[in-house]
């Protein structure tokens, strides 16, 4: 053996967020083997919340940190643990929300995906304790997403980038009602990620043709000294950027989402439409912010491009939609392209504008999906919108709150909603991108309108026989509801402690 | 037929002939396994298209990389992925209606464009770049392998340790999407599978052979019972029984 090996430094505290998720999730994995099913779920449900208290507790301890360890594999920097944080916030609602077995019998999850849906045997396990491995899934994609945020080379963040979706894919087909339509949805995110994923490898190598390195900071730095054909990296940053908008639903890159929010469990939709979003758009800053800042005037253009079409599509579709899961989805996709707006925006306050816009929003949506998870009939949960009419009268506290979040999605003043919505367009009028501010403005109105709508029809319309009915909120979800609202308002209210949070945290290392 | 590259290192007329020969049986291997009907063709196809990889990369003098290539790749994972496929049977062919008028069309000619842009585009891109080759590379840590493992537990580790976590990931969709749960009493014990097997209505003996005759001896040909009538039992029932042709079914004169 040659005696040159050396092991990088690793500064284990620094990456204690990411050793904490991962060490929890194998945790999670050894409870199936060797915990008895009746006292898994609660095994399961206190150490996931252990844990992502746990790894957010590390992240709190680790601010002001500024530093690329783990032979340059990661850094861990301002917005990394700013977002890693946001996260880990959103994370715990989530498993709130995964761990709820109060609303619908069993939980939201099929007891053993396996089973041939419609069969003898899936009748059987109708309200079976549901299935609990999707908390190291969980687990695993959660600590995938930190790691997506903090990776400083591109090889990284692909294996981040696999990690947080392989387990997505997972979780999608685990839904206890509409089996099917479950299952179609994980295969169309699997088989649409998967595609994505290959253009951002594909990217990479390009990158690393231009630049010799997939170091983030190596490749800004041969922007300038490389002797090789600057088309190889325009490629490459096409490509790259395609895989990374595939994840935050960007259009045209946004087909699989109504689809897939649709099929997946309720508690899964929450958990992609706050984490998932959170993690490619930390990736998406520091891919662009750090190793393709110097070529921002040729990329600004073309994002801004896709940022107009993402709000314009969403806000616009959004309109049509009688489904409310499908709706919010379709408001995810016009959310990604508000908060592309402040990407575009590059500098300090663009960035700060857009993770304080990815904060209130996450926050909004969680209480949305759990209030979704909520109104029922015998067959589960009911999202058409006529269904919810009058439902005001009938629950005034839960159909307030979810009056509160959707006003927030419209971004009505004291809102977090109204906050994010003009942090960001402040920050791109700042940098006189006037345009995407217009377009920004224009959808935000078109797509008030539908989450007024649902609040119309809560409030005004007489309840009628087909009106749902709502469920009381456990423990869990009532938790979750009450963070979500809570969290909402205060960031109207008193956004300065978060708005100065996130500027503070604005600065990439590279 | 050597090309002697400004700087570079040679490109020698046997790691030309070898990229010749066998590039466009990779690409020929790439689009029978898309354009194939039959889901045991495609992985077939795909088994020569990693072999041909799995060549060049030991021409390129990553022998380690070719290796895993064909044993893990090819010889392992492709032929896991096959047992999979015969086992779930292969008869579910690909469905050829589509959803949306003009998809089709339209999915051919983007994806082409898109994989002719690029090809065509890495090709001018890198037109004339000196190949650096890995001699210098591997003499670092005394061997390509060496070398590669030092990157891989060095740089990378903390990537290397994630793809672990990834195969758990794996491990355990496969097991939640496939592993059912047998109920306590769901499954016979032994004493009563025997029980049951010499049950009265049971046929407890090796059930009849299929017919074995002059004319056929097909699996489809049912044995003939002792008054002439055809067993059932005597061909699988996933069979469809093998009807005779009228010249078939005539006498043959064997009988005098």
């Amino acid at each position: 053996m040659t005696t040159d090996f050396q092991l990088p430094a690793i500064d284990y505290q620094a990456i204690s967020p990411l050793l904490i998720l991962f060490g929890v999730a194998c945790l999670g994995v050894l409870v199936e083997a060797f915990v008895p099913r009746p006292a898994r779920r609660r095994v399961q449900l206190g150490m996931a919340l252990v844990g992502v208290l746990a790894a957010l507790g590390a992240v709190v301890l680790l601010a002001g940190t500024n530093v690329v360890t783990a032979g340059g594999s990661v850094t861990v920097d301002g917005p990394a643990l700013f977002m890693q944080g946001a996260l880990l916030a959103f994370g715990v609602v989530a498993l709130l929300l995964i761990g709820e077995r109060r609303v619908e019998p069993g939980g939201a999850f099929v007891a053993q995906p396996a089973i041939t849906v419609g069969s003898e045997a899936d009748q059987r396990q109708a309200s079976a304790p549901g299935a609990t491995e999707v908390f190291p899934l969980a687990m695993f994609s959660l600590g995938g997403m930190a790691l997506f945020i903090a990776a400083s080379d591109l090889l990284t963040m692909f294996i981040a980038l696999e990690l947080l979706s392989l387990p997505l894919y997972l979780m999608c087909a685990l839904a206890r009602r509409h089996r099917l339509i479950s299952q179609e949805a994980a295969v169309k995110y699997f088989l649409l990620g998967a595609y994505a994923s290959g253009f951002f490898l594909f990217g990479v190598v390009l990158a690393y043709g231009y630049a010799g390195s997939v170091d983030l900071a190596a490749i800004h730095a041969a922007v300038d000294t490389s002797q090789m054909n600057p088309a190889l990296l325009y490629a490459a940053l096409a490509l790259i950027v395609m895989g990374l908008l595939f994840k935050t639903a960007a259009a045209p890159f946004h087909v699989w989402a109504p689809d897939v929010y649709q099929g997946a469990p309720t508690p899964i939709t929450a958990f992609m439409a706050a984490c998932t979003k959170v993690a490619a758009f930390g990736a998406l800053l520091r891919v662009t912010y750090v190793a393709f800042e110097r070529l921002a005037w040729d990329w600004l253009p073309v994002i801004g491009v896709i940022a107009v079409l993402t709000m314009l599509v969403g806000a616009v579709l959004a309109v049509t939609q009688t489904d409310l899961k499908r709706l919010l989805a379709y408001s995810s996709i016009a959310n990604a392209g508000f908060v592309l707006v402040g990407v575009l925006a590059v500098g300090r306050t663009g960035a700060s504008s857009a993770m304080f816009y990815l904060v209130a929003y996450g926050f909004a949506v969680l209480g949305a999906f759990a209030v979704i998870s909520l109104v029922r009939d015998r067959e589960g949960e009911t999202t058409h919108l006529s269904r919810w009419a009058g439902l005001g009268r009938r629950s005034p506290l839960v159909a307030g709150v979810f009056t509160v979040v959707m006003l927030a999605l419209a971004g009505i003043p004291l809102t977090g909603g109204f906050t994010a919505k003009f942090a960001v367009f402040s920050a791109a009028l700042e940098v006189g991108e006037g345009w995407l501010v217009i377009a920004g403005v224009v959808s935000s109105v078109i797509i008030a309108f539908p989450y007024l709508r649902v609040v119309v029809m809560m409030w005004l319309s007489e309840p009628s026989e087909s009106t749902a009915t709502m469920v009381a909120p456990g423990l869990l979800t009532g938790t979750a509801l009450g963070i979500g609202a809570l969290a909402v308002v205060g960031l109207g209210v008193v956004p300065g402690p978060v708005l100065d949070l996130a500027h503070d945290a604005a600065l990439f290392l590279r | 037929m050597s090309v002697l590259l400004a700087q570079g290192v040679e490109v020698t007329a046997g790691e030309a002939w070898t990229f010749w020969l066998l590039a466009p049986i990779a690409v020929i291997g790439a689009l029978g396994m898309v354009l194939a009907r039959n889901a045991v063709h495609s992985a077939l196809w795909l088994v020569l298209t990693m072999l041909a990889l799995g060549v060049f990369y030991v021409v390129q003098s990553a022998p380690f990389l070719g290796l895993v290539q064909v044993v893990v790749y090819t010889g392992a994972i492709m032929m896991l992925f096959l047992f999979v496929l015969m086992l779930v049977g292969r008869d579910a062919a690909d469905s050829l209606i589509e959803t949306l008028r003009g998809q089709r069309a339209a999915a051919v000619l983007v994806g082409g464009g898109l994989a002719a842009l690029l090809a065509t585009g890495t090709y001018r891109w890198l037109e004339g770049t000196p190949a650096a080759g890995l001699a210098e590379a591997n003499a670092e840590h005394g061997g390509n392998t060496e070398g590669l493992a030092n990157l891989l537990f060095s740089r990378w580790v903390l990537g290397f340790e994630l793809t672990g976590a990834l195969l758990i990931v794996a491990a355990l969709g496969a097991l939640m999407l496939t592993h059912i749960v047998r109920e306590p009493g769901e499954r016979l014990s032994q004493p009563e599978q025997m029980r049951a097997r010499f049950a009265p209505g049971n046929y407890p003996a090796p059930k009849p052979g299929p017919g074995v005759f002059a004319t056929s001896s097909s699996n489809t040909t049912p044995a003939k019972l002792p008054d002439g009538t055809a067993s059932p039992r005597s061909i699988s029932p996933i069979l469809p029984i093998r009807e005779l042709t009228a010249a078939e079914a005539a006498d043959k004169e064997t009988e005098r």
